[in-house]
């Protein structure tokens, strides 16, 4: 009952097209949750319902505690978001927008030009501050965009794939961005296509296909349930044909590749103990290893699976 | 005790900042929306239209050698009777897209999951808009009025009047600028219409009642006639005239002129206002970001 964002029974119907089927999901307190789910599943639209971009059909939606549809100045007040790829003004500068935006939220002089400074060094946009938006390119708006989602210094914050339109450099700062407000108390709801972005920065996950919750849980768990993972191995040497056909008779292993010479991957049926096992009967091999990794496509394996099951 | 403070602190950490209240958010919205029309070029552009208008009114008569009217009244009729036109663009430019832009541009996606009141956003922007056209006007007065100053010697009082009718029916085109932004779904769309409602729709309808001996009262555009009837002394009434040449042409068609009363007229554009104003806040205030 106490969660910053939770949505209850949460319908939306686009002319007789069912976008949203009943979905009840729940944000615990300074967790962060990843929002997953096949294109048209029905992301965005509860993202826009969240922030008041969208009203329901049936169902409520709560930040805060503060139903949406009922106060929604009250419960947008504390909360921070991107929804898809906003545009700006085009004659307005970074600082200028964010003035705009801040004042709203009731920020006066000093604290707006503390946090401008700080939020747009974060994005890493300090130059551009006094550029008008209009010729900022895709990643340069989505970058301001998460500026101004954090100037306020929300408690909840909402995100509908915030790395889309950003360059690898971007996706990495972004994601830097994202685990340092992970330390902090932030609640925070992402939704994404990068598996391997959300296993890193989340705790939670909730999967969603055609407008309907399929999972929610704790991405530790959920991958324990998996109950397969799949690992990177590189050597120092060569590993020999045989050396590899001896590996994939350990206990476990399944679909071993390998590439070149000295890099392969094997899945691993197992838990922890069946890991440890392995790299002990490598090693015993007389293997040199330089280096032995989960290659977090493990919440991908789960997710590919449990879509298929609801086609 | 640190301790429990600290976890308090911790987990109930909420945005330092308080929304303002409406009233303040309108300040706020209407700051930035004037900015936008500046930094659009939007202002400087209308400046420019007016200084043309002013200049090709007091150019023209010098040139072909005629002399101005030598009645303040009668000077300002002139500038006056072009005033209408200025407000429909001055709608166009300010009003047309002022709502439609944030759902088309997508701006929408920024603004609308603050804190603010979509009533609110709607009155600064109402006002960011009423405060530039009014802006416009007093400009454009205030060069008519001065050159009429300077040339016939004396203030037009029903100068000042035509103004005041003028904010009036500016206003009201506002509101229906605003009515049409909130319901269109693009931004060209809306501001072509609100161009060609003024300009041609509701001219065609005065037109079509006319004729047919209906007064168009009720049409906005008709009692926006007043901002240069009433520079006319004595103010006209309605009455029949015989069409043709000056009623000699034998068989001539019997018509009526209308004049617009000045209290109706005041009375329509005030309706015209409040009503669109209401209207378009109803269809903004259920409109969704679906796009
Ligand atoms: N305004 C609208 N009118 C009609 N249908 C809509 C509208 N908005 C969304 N939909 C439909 O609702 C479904 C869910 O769309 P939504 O954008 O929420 O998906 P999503 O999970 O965000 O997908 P993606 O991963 O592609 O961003 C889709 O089938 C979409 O076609
Ligand atoms: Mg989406």
């Amino acid at each position: 009952m106490n969660e910053p964002i939770r949505t209850e029974n949460l319908t939306k119907n686009f002319n007789g097209f069912r976008a949203l089927d009943n979905l009840s999901i729940a944000v615990r307190k300074n967790s962060f949750m990843g929002f997953l789910g096949p294109n048209g599943a029905g992301k965005t639209t509860t993202i826009k319902i969240l922030t008041d971009l969208l009203s329901p059909s049936s169902g409520s939606a709560y930040i805060n505690g503060i139903d949406i549809s009922e106060d929604p100045k009250k419960a947008l007040t504390d909360l921070g978001t991107v929804v898809e790829t906003p545009e700006f003004y085009p004659y307005l500068t970074p600082k200028e927008t964010l003035a705009y935006l801040g004042e709203l939220h009731g920020m006066g002089d000093e604290d707006l030009r503390r946090r401008t400074k700080e939020v747009l060094e974060i994005v890493k946009m300090s130059e551009w501050a006094d550029k008008r938006v209009g010729k900022f390119s895709k990643g340069m708006k989505q970058r301001i965009a998460i500026a101004q989602a954090i100037l306020h210094e929300p408690s909840v914050i909402i995100l509908d794939e915030p790395t889309s339109g950003l360059d690898p450099r971007g996706m990495y700062e972004v994601r830097e961005i994202l685990t340092e407000l992970k330390k902090e108390d932030y609640t925070i709801l992402m939704s994404s296509h990068l598996l391997n972005e959300v296993q890193q920065v989340c705790d939670d996950v909730a999967l969603i296909n055609r407008g309907q919750l399929l999972k929610i849980g704790s991405v530790e768990e959920m991958i324990a349930s998996a109950n397969v993972r799949r690992l990177d191995v590189r050597t120092l040497t060569e590993t020999t044909e045989s050396q590899l056909k001896e590996i994939s008779q350990f206990k476990g292993v399944s679909d071993l590749e390998s590439f070149g010479s000295r890099d392969f991957s094997l899945s691993l049926e197992g838990a922890d103990e069946t890991q440890a096992d392995l790299l002990t009967g490598l090693q015993n091999m007389g293997l040199r290893l330089v280096h032995f990794k989960e290659n977090g496509v493990t919440l991908e394996n789960l997710y590919m699976s449990l879509i298929k099951d609801s086609r | 005790m640190i301790e429990i403070n600290e976890t308090i602190t911790k987990t109930d950490r909420k945005s330092p900042y308080v929304a303002p209240s409406d009233l303040s958010q309108i300040g706020i919205v209407m700051k930035y929306d004037i900015l936008k029309y500046l930094r659009s070029s939007r202002l400087i552009g209308f400046v420019a239209i007016e200084a043309l208008v002013l200049l090709l009114i007091t150019a023209i008569p010098p040139l072909l050698g005629n002399s101005y009217a030598d009645n303040a009244d009668e000077f300002i009729n002139t500038y006056a009777s072009f005033a209408g036109i200025l407000i429909i663009i001055g709608a166009t430019l300010f009003a047309g897209d002022a709502i439609v832009s944030e759902f088309q541009n997508r701006t929408g996606y920024l603004l609308f999951p603050k804190p603010v009141k979509r009533c609110t956003l709607l009155a600064g922007k109402f006002l960011a808009s009423t405060g530039a056209m009014f802006l416009m006007l007093f400009l454009y007065y205030g060069v008519a009025l001065g050159l009429g100053l300077l040339i016939t010697g004396r203030f037009s009082i029903l100068g000042v009047e035509s103004l005041l009718l003028a904010m009036m029916y500016a206003t009201a085109a506002i509101s229906v600028g605003f009515l049409i932004s909130s319901v269109m779904k693009g931004t060209t769309g809306a501001q072509i219409l609100t161009f060609a409602l003024f300009l041609f729709i509701f001219t065609i309808i005065t037109g079509v009642l006319t004729v047919s001996g209906m007064e168009p009262w009720f049409i906005v555009s008709y009692s926006g006639g007043t901002i240069s009837y009433i520079t006319q002394d004595p103010y006209p009434i309605s009455g029949t005239a015989i069409g043709g040449t000056e009623g000699f042409a034998p068989g001539g068609i019997e018509m009526t002129n209308y004049y617009p009363e000045i209290g109706v007229a005041i009375a329509v554009m005030l309706a015209y206002a409040v009503i669109s104003l209401v209207l378009a806040y109803y269809f903004f205030n259920r409109r969704q970001m679906s796009a």
